[in-house]
């Protein structure tokens, strides 16, 4: 399957979703004016990829400095999806960074997490300027 | 006379420590523009950035509450689809603490509901707040709603300090709605 990299703007993340690897990253920014516009074909192509019975393991870094809430809501389907392909037996790591001093994008990860139970997810500290 | 009269409001805005204030139709663009200038505004400002980030966090929120909900709205396509909405936003100081007030009209039938809302967020404590946001990021949006609950929780729990709310009766139909966050 095609990778999906999509550059990130002004207020769009970053996507790149190495398929073959299995290594998926979002970086940046998330408050786009219309959130189904811009997340449709990142849903798409991350559907068809965990359709696929292929074994690779996923490992996805999550390294956002901010998103909205309607982001939010896209953002815990994404984490929904890979909690179901790693329940049915396909290994899953998520890493969520979050810079030195930013107790809200930590916490988030805590909130995010708090039912995950296939996935291996963890929090990463990184510096100031580290990530994004 | 002319002068006279817009710095009247000037001197108004400056007295209630507002730094920005914008009245009139809301985009999407103009929220971008207006977030960007206020990044920039409090970065000059030394401000440290987990708390740039949050001021923009709940200014986000804010304007689009605005652009989807204000009762004074006009659509439209040209060579993109448009979504223009009245209400006005101000952002100002207090202090050490920065304050946004957004406000807009709304339909006298949706007051009793977004009272309801706020109400409860404003019962809440932060602990509160933070296990109402992860039962709403796991819920469908309700109806109509494109994301208003969670939208509030989000400004909630940025705020420093409980959010302030009022609406004035403008006629049988609609009312101003004004809501204050402090960060």
């Amino acid at each position: 399957m095609d990778s999906l990299n999509i550059p990130a703007t002004g207020r769009t993340p970053a996507v790149a979703f190495d398929f073959a690897s299995g290594h998926l990253r979002m970086s940046g920014e998330s408050y786009p004016d219309d959130v189904a516009t811009f997340f449709g074909p990142v849903f798409t192509a991350l559907r068809a990829y965990l359709a696929d019975a292929d074994p690779t393991p996923i490992h996805f870094d999550m390294e956002l400095l901010y998103f909205n809430s309607s982001s939010a809501k896209v953002l815990m389907n994404i984490l929904q999806m890979l909690e179901a392909a790693a329940k049915a037996g396909r290994p899953v790591s998520v890493v969520w960074s979050y810079e030195d001093n930013d107790e809200s994008m930590r916490e988030l990860g805590e909130d995010f997490s708090e039912d995950l139970q296939h996935v291996a997810f963890s929090l990463r500290n990184v510096p100031v300027g580290a990530i994004g | 006379m002319l002068a006279q009269q817009y710095a009247a409001i000037k001197r108004d805005l400056d007295q209630q420590g507002i730094v920005f204030s914008f009245s009139g139709y809301l985009s999407e663009g103009i929220l971008y523009s207006l977030g960007e200038a206020l990044r920039e505004k409090m970065t000059l400002a030394d401000t440290d950035a987990p708390t740039v980030r949050r001021v923009f966090a709940v200014f986000v929120e804010q304007m689009q509450n605005i652009i989807r909900y204000s009762a004074e709205k006009v659509t439209g396509a040209t060579t993109r689809a448009v979504e223009l909405s009245a209400g006005m936003v101000t952002i100002g100081m207090e202090g050490n603490t920065v304050f946004i007030v957004c406000g807009n009209t709304v339909r006298n039938d949706d007051v009793p509901r977004l009272r309801e809302r706020l109400d409860h967020l404003r019962s809440l404590d932060r602990e509160g707040i933070k296990s109402y946001y992860r039962e709403q990021l796991r819920e469908e949006p309700e109806d109509g709603s494109r994301g208003a609950t969670i939208g509030l929780i989000e400004i909630a729990r940025r705020a420093s300090e409980p959010i302030d709310y009022d609406f004035d009766a403008m006629d049988d139909e609609r009312s101003f709605f004004c809501l204050k966050v402090r960060i």
